[in-house]
């Protein structure tokens, strides 16, 4: 049992944005994580970047999806009567093109989930996203906009792309928000050698980077706010090394896609390095 | 479906293509459909691969790969008693239908149209099959074919027999005869095909590199009419027509 934020988490495993759709296709799995991160949603719906998408990278796969996502009103409409039926805490993944935007998503979406994650980090859209997580100044903008809006759980999801994710979270609790998620995917590229061109420009995610992903939460330890730590944990000795490093709880991402039931088997196996957790 | 299986029997078909023999009993595999099988049980190739069902038989399922990379080429160095990890089927195929049927294959394309070639055989469906490829030694599984259907076409760009491609000969085949037609092959064979305006439903069998294989990721987008589709769950067979393949050019 985990604590965070007021609000009692079965566990310290949760499940990153963008892996698992909305968690209605393996519930099994979706029911026994601690919280489980949506994809993101936008305001508009957006049909998402033309193929190729993926593309498997050594220890790792870079990703151009572009937050192919059915847009705010379906997504209450529709999608959240759905969700809100999963046992396990459910956090929407936020991602505005302009600050106003990530205000009125929140305030679209109501308290009808248990908090929200601010998506300031995606690298596969070109506004917004990833421009917006390397500015302190915007940052700090889009939190209080959503503070206004919103008294459940802000997280902000941070980028390591060319910028200190410690000055960018500081300015992040600074303006309200309750915690800081990290790390999204790495900026990326696969180059098409025959065709002399860029085959995917995309983020890379996977065991590739979660040496610097570990890093990054051991550099926010020292913050007050709670650390969700992510980047390539495949197995429970990963997760728990990002415990140690001062997450509070952890995010599966890539491995979801290597084997969508490899949440359940690294909450069983964490136990066995500490029974706490 | 997550399973373990015993590697039964490998065989080498020729120097780039093999197939792996595994017992699995008591399914009932529609063609199209594949599993995504584990390559290594690190983290490198980290992602499954997606390979078709290319037969099943007194409950063995029969994989068909080709060398392309790393993955399959890991997969080729497994042996009879290994054990593979895959999970599946996975995917929407297509049954056969009733009708007059031909099969288009090309290349590695074979794979999945075999199984649909022993169903419609099965079900006594009276089908043609051309199959095309760069040289005679890259055409796989002739005798098994012929025992299927006495129509049967091999076309290869070089070597003995019918020169040409799959869609060089096509075009001096009584096509309207046909009333479903399956093509299984390379991204290019698939959009001239599309340009021939078949007068019969053409159903395509589509392949391309996916993430997760179960609908999660949003990775192996397709476009279908005017929206993008997942391969993985929406297909990979999808009717021709329908495919929109302007990204591709």
């Amino acid at each position: 049992m985990l604590k965070l934020f007021g609000k009692n988490f079965k566990n310290r495993v949760f499940i990153a944005s963008g892996v698992f759709g909305f968690g209605l296709k393996y519930r099994r799995v979706s029911n026994r994580v601690g919280a489980l991160f949506t994809k993101g949603i936008t305001l508009e719906p957006r049909s998402g970047n033309p193929p190729p998408r993926i593309y498997e990278a050594s220890c790792g796969l870079l990703n151009a999806v572009g937050l192919e996502n059915p847009g705010v009103k379906k997504f209450v409409k529709e999608i959240l009567p759905r969700i809100k039926k999963l046992d396990t805490k459910i956090f929407v993944n936020v991602a505005g093109f302009t600050v106003q935007e990530f205000a009125r998503i929140v305030e679209e979406i109501g308290d009808n989930v248990d908090g929200f994650e601010l998506n300031v980090s995606c690298p596969n859209v070109r506004h917004g996203g990833v421009q917006f997580g390397r500015s302190p100044r915007t940052c700090a903008r889009i939190v209080s906009a959503v503070r206004k809006k919103t008294k459940l759980p802000v997280i902000v999801k941070l980028t390591a792309n060319f910028c200190d994710p410690l000055s960018i979270a500081r300015s992040c609790i600074d303006a309200g928000a309750d915690g800081i998620s990290l790390i999204n995917t790495l900026h990326g590229l696969a180059f098409d050698i025959t065709k002399k061109r860029p085959l995917i420009v995309g983020g890379l995610s996977g065991p590739a980077i979660k040496p610097f992903a570990l890093y990054c939460v051991y550099r926010l330890r020292q913050l007050k706010v709670p650390i969700i730590g992510g980047g390539g944990i495949v197995s429970a000795r990963d997760a728990y090394e990002f415990i140690l490093a001062g997450a509070s709880a952890i995010t599966l991402g890539s491995i979801c896609l290597r084997d969508p039931y490899a949440p359940l088997k690294i909450i069983k196996e964490l136990k066995k390095f500490d029974n706490k957790l | 479906m997550n399973l373990r299986l015993r590697i039964e029997k490998k065989f080498w078909f020729n120097r780039n293509i093999f197939g792996l023999q595994l017992y699995l009993p008591n399914i009932n595999p529609v063609p199209g459909q594949f599993f995504q099988i584990e390559v290594d049980d690190g983290i490198e190739p980290f992602l499954h691969r997606p390979i078709s069902i290319a037969s099943y038989r007194r409950q063995r399922l029969l994989f068909i790969i080709k060398l392309r990379g790393k993955g399959t080429a890991i997969l080729s160095r497994k042996n009879p008693g290994d054990y593979l990890f895959l999970r599946g089927p996975m995917g929407r195929g297509v049954r056969p239908r009733r009708g007059r049927s031909l099969l288009l294959a090309g290349g590695i394309g074979i794979a999945p149209l075999y199984l649909l070639a022993q169903q419609c055989y099965s079900a006594g469906i009276k089908f043609s099959i051309i199959y095309g490829a760069k040289s005679d030694r890259e055409l796989i599984l002739k005798k098994e074919l012929k025992k299927l259907t006495h129509s049967c076409f091999f076309i290869v760009e070089k070597g003995k027999g019918i020169k040409g491609t799959v869609l060089s000969h096509l075009k001096n085949f009584p096509v309207a005869d046909y009333q479903y037609i399956y093509a299984c092959g390379p991204r290019p064979m698939l959009i001239e095909l599309q340009k021939m305006k078949l007068p019969g439903q053409v159903y395509a069998f589509c392949e391309d590199f996916l993430g997760c294989g179960c609908g999660l990721c949003l990775g192996c987008a397709i476009m279908v009419k005017k929206t993008y589709k997942r391969l993985c769950t929406d297909g990979p067979v999808f009717k021709l027509k329908e495919l929109n393949f302007q990204n591709y050019a």
